[in-house]
């Protein structure tokens, strides 16, 4: 069954088009990696998808709905975690859970003793009534993790979910979203760290000015483009290969001028 | 305050609301929202407390509370009812609007709702009423700090009568300061980005806060309250402005008057705030935060205008070759001159520092009890342009304290990973760019006022003064702990101990002044007395450009 599916899905900003037809079909219990370059329009399409926002063209539905009619019970089923640390920083870990788990209408025991438990697992229990400006950012992260995932959903999506963590925490997290997948999750995430993602991934979907420029398994990105890691193919596919080189020889000559 | 009026407006909410309204998520969501506006320390009174106090809000509240007790005291004095409404009115005006455009911006200006409460299952009725519910609590709590105790006058004063009719008229009041402050977003938005609104609420906090450190020591020395029958004629143009419509609904009912004009004015106190609150909610609001999402939402674009300009040769670049000698000393030069005029802390504390300058300089010329007029007609047979030549340095002497910090302070480890040999010299650059940008330009226009008032008789007095004030700067410098400008923490608190050394400094500018003082009696001595301060000033910098390592604190 398709969790997600779009069709031509177009969206512009001044009449800028920064996703130009994107087309994705993903089944439940993938998990599938959404990789480009800055500005490529990842977070815009996870912005569509998660029912944000409606200004778009082409036909969007999650679940077999249609995103422009049951927003609200779309994202009463998934879990959305932002990329920079966006929350509440001026209430405690435990204030700001509340405030979400309400907003996912949880009952307030749930609420209370899931956050605890939770904080507890991520090592945030002696902090959990401090307010969040203290915070480190991995923290914040592990905090954003939590108000995501608490009400229990079946697609999960991650905006750069590892950018900030120490090395620890990252391992925890891949392992978190390995067990997830288990429990047959559906989870569309984004990030740079390429080798987290061809580790952890079903299904890798690279894009490139708003356009999918490469989708497949990792073996079969790896056979498309005859190259080894994905780094490499990700370079080779968004033309970055070459500039690149070019561009670090000129600056050593700059810099020995 | 504020829990009692979100209960009270939430009760009312229930009792009415739609079935599209999702109540227990509008309740989530207003309390969530008052509970950070609490936490969140106000802009005009930030810079004084160091630590982050349980409840900033609250004491906001009683400052404004203590400003409406003024506020009463004035309709008690002031004869006219007039007057004394419309005082009322636009001041009540001017503070709100300061209040929303300084404090609350912050709250109109935040796009993390965008990423924090669309992904959640809330319909969009829901949180715009969660927001209007969130915005009326905070303005309602501000009205009542601000009005409690003039409206409690008016009741008593005046009846019940005008008493109600004067809470309409506040709540109108406060309606129109919303209406001007999205207004004014709305017009600096069309203009330019959401930078700039930042950039633009910068300076007014700094004018608030000027405002508030000039007007508790000026306004009551200028009301007389013994005295206060104004007279009061009304020119065509008072009738466009809203406290005047305002006082004349008012004394409408006060003298039961209800000629053409009074009749005009009730309806424009009643109708345009209506009208433009309306205005506010239909259009004017969701056309804001639409540009606003759309702005967040598309950085990439606004970059390129940026990256696009090339920058012509900054002025400090110019200056720096004349006034310092070695790359390093020009470095600490440029750097200075260029983040105190970009970083908002700095200038949020010094600013106000330089206003006290005019508070220093009205306290003490014009202290005694005599009018201006025989003041201004005495005052160049007095030495009183003393107070002129050595009053700057009062002002400027804070900035040596407010440079060291920065809110990016890690960033100072450039210091220490290139190779400087002689932090002395980035410190000598720093005094430099700090005389130069801050004390040169107020100091001469004290010197052509002076010389308006007093002729060319005082010019090496100025002289002598210049040199003498660069010497109480330097010795403030090198007597003070040393730091590299920029490289502390803002919350760290003072060292302890360092009472000596400011009476050491105190000696020192005293016996300065005192001699510059006493020299006046001579008339040759002033200019003799020139080149030593000069010689002393440059052994002083000398000495500071060879400052190592060791004396540098951090």
């Amino acid at each position: 069954m398709s969790v997600i599916t779009t069709s031509g899905l177009k969206k512009q900003y001044n009449g800028i088009y920064v996703l130009k037809g994107i087309n994705l079909d993903v089944n439940a219990g993938q998990v599938v990696g959404y990789i480009g370059p800055n500005g490529a329009g990842k977070s815009t399409t996870i912005k569509v998808i998660a029912g944000i926002t409606d200004e778009f063209e082409g036909d969007v539905s999650v679940f077999g709905l249609d995103v422009r009619k049951h927003a609200l019970e779309i994202k009463q089923r998934i879990g959305y975690i932002p990329e920079q640390a966006a929350l509440y920083d001026v209430l405690t870990a435990i204030e700001y859970l509340r405030f979400v788990g309400k907003l996912y209408a949880l009952n307030e025991t749930v609420i209370s003793s899931k956050s605890w438990e939770l904080l507890r697992l991520f090592d945030l229990a002696d902090k959990a009534e401090t307010r969040m400006n203290t915070y480190s950012k991995g923290m914040k992260q592990k905090v954003l993790l939590i108000s995501g995932l608490m009400h229990n959903p079946e697609l999960i999506f991650l905006d750069e979910p590892l950018s900030g963590l120490d090395a620890n925490a990252v391992i925890l997290i891949k392992e978190i979203l390995s067990q997830l997948k288990q429990n047959g999750k559906t989870i569309f995430y984004s990030s740079h760290i390429m080798d987290v993602v061809e580790k952890i991934s079903d299904r890798i979907v690279i894009i490139d000015k708003g356009e999918v420029i490469a989708d497949g398994s990792f073996e079969n990105l790896q056979q498309q483009a005859q190259q080894g890691s994905l780094e490499n193919i990700f370079t080779s596919l968004t033309g970055g290969d070459q500039q690149n080189t070019t561009t670090a020889k000129e600056f050593i000559k700059v810099l020995r001028s | 305050m504020d829990k009692w009026i979100l209960k009270a407006m939430l009760g009312f909410i229930k009792i009415f609301s739609k079935k599209d309204v999702d109540f227990e998520r509008l309740k989530i969501i207003a309390e969530t929202k008052v509970l950070m506006d609490r936490r969140r320390a106000p802009a005009s009174f930030r810079q004084k407390q160091r630590k982050e106090p349980k409840n900033p809000l609250l004491i906001t509240l009683i400052i404004y509370t203590i400003l409406g007790i003024f506020m009463s005291l004035m309709i008690i004095f002031i004869k006219s009812f007039m007057v004394s409404m419309i005082f009322l009115h636009a001041y009540l005006l001017f503070i709100m609007a300061m209040t929303l455009i300084t404090d609350f911006s912050s709250v109109l200006l935040d796009t993390t709702d965008n990423q924090i409460i669309l992904p959640k299952p809330v319909n969009s009725r829901t949180l715009f009423l969660a927001r209007v519910v969130h915005i009326l609590t905070y303005l309602l709590q501000f009205t009542i700090a601000l009005t409690v105790f003039p409206l409690a006058v008016t009741f008593v004063k005046f009846g019940i009568l005008s008493g109600i009719l004067l809470s309409a008229t506040l709540l109108l009041t406060v309606a129109f300061s919303m209406f001007f402050t999205y207004l004014l977003y709305g017009l600096i938005l069309r203009f330019g980005n959401e930078q700039k609104i930042k950039d633009i609420v910068g300076y007014f906090q700094i004018f608030m806060t000027v405002f508030f450190a000039v007007g508790y020591q000026v306004i009551p020395r200028l009301i007389n309250f013994e005295n206060l029958n104004y007279t009061f004629t009304l020119y065509w143009y008072s009738y466009l402005l809203p406290p005047v419509w305002m006082a004349m609904a008012l004394d409408a009912m006060h003298q039961f008057n209800f000629d053409s004009i009074h009749l005009l004015m009730i309806f424009c106190a009643f109708v345009i705030p209506v009208f433009c609150t309306w205005l506010m909610i239909k259009y004017l609001a969701p056309s804001f935060s639409r540009k606003l999402a759309a702005l967040s939402n598309n950085n990439e674009a606004a970059k390129k205008n940026v990256t696009g300009k090339k920058f012509s040769k900054d002025l400090s670049e110019k200056l720096s070759r004349v006034m310092c000698v070695t790359q390093t000393e020009s470095a600490g030069f440029e750097k200075v001159w260029k983040m105190t005029g970009r970083d908002k802390n700095f200038k949020l504390q010094f600013y106000p520092s330089l206003a006290y300058l005019l508070v220093f300089a009205f306290i003490f010329v014009f202290k005694s009890g005599k009018n201006i007029s025989e003041i201004w007609n005495t005052l160049s047979s007095t030495k009183m342009f003393l107070w002129f030549v050595y009053l700057p340095m009062f002002s400027i002497a804070s900035s040596l304290s407010i440079v060291a910090f920065h809110e990016n302070y890690l960033a100072s480890w450039i210091y220490q990973s290139t190779p400087i040999t002689k932090p002395g010299e980035i410190i000598s650059g720093m005094l430099k760019a700090l005389m130069l940008k801050f004390f040169v330009p107020v100091y001469f226009i004290l010197f052509i006022f002076s010389l308006y008032v007093w002729g060319y008789i005082i010019i090496d007095d100025f002289i002598l003064g210049f040199f003498n004030n660069v010497l109480i700067y330097l010795l403030m410098a090198s007597l003070s702990r040393h730091y590299l400008p920029f490289s502390r923490q803002p919350a760290i608190k003072e060292q302890a101990g360092k009472f000596v050394q400011i009476i050491l400094q105190f000696l020192i500018i005293a016996l300065l002044i005192g001699t510059h003082y006493l020299a006046l009696k001579i008339y040759w001595l002033p200019g003799a007395l020139i080149p030593f301060s000069i010689v002393t000033a440059y052994l002083l910098l000398k000495k500071i450009q060879q400052l190592p390592w060791l004396k540098i604190s951090n």
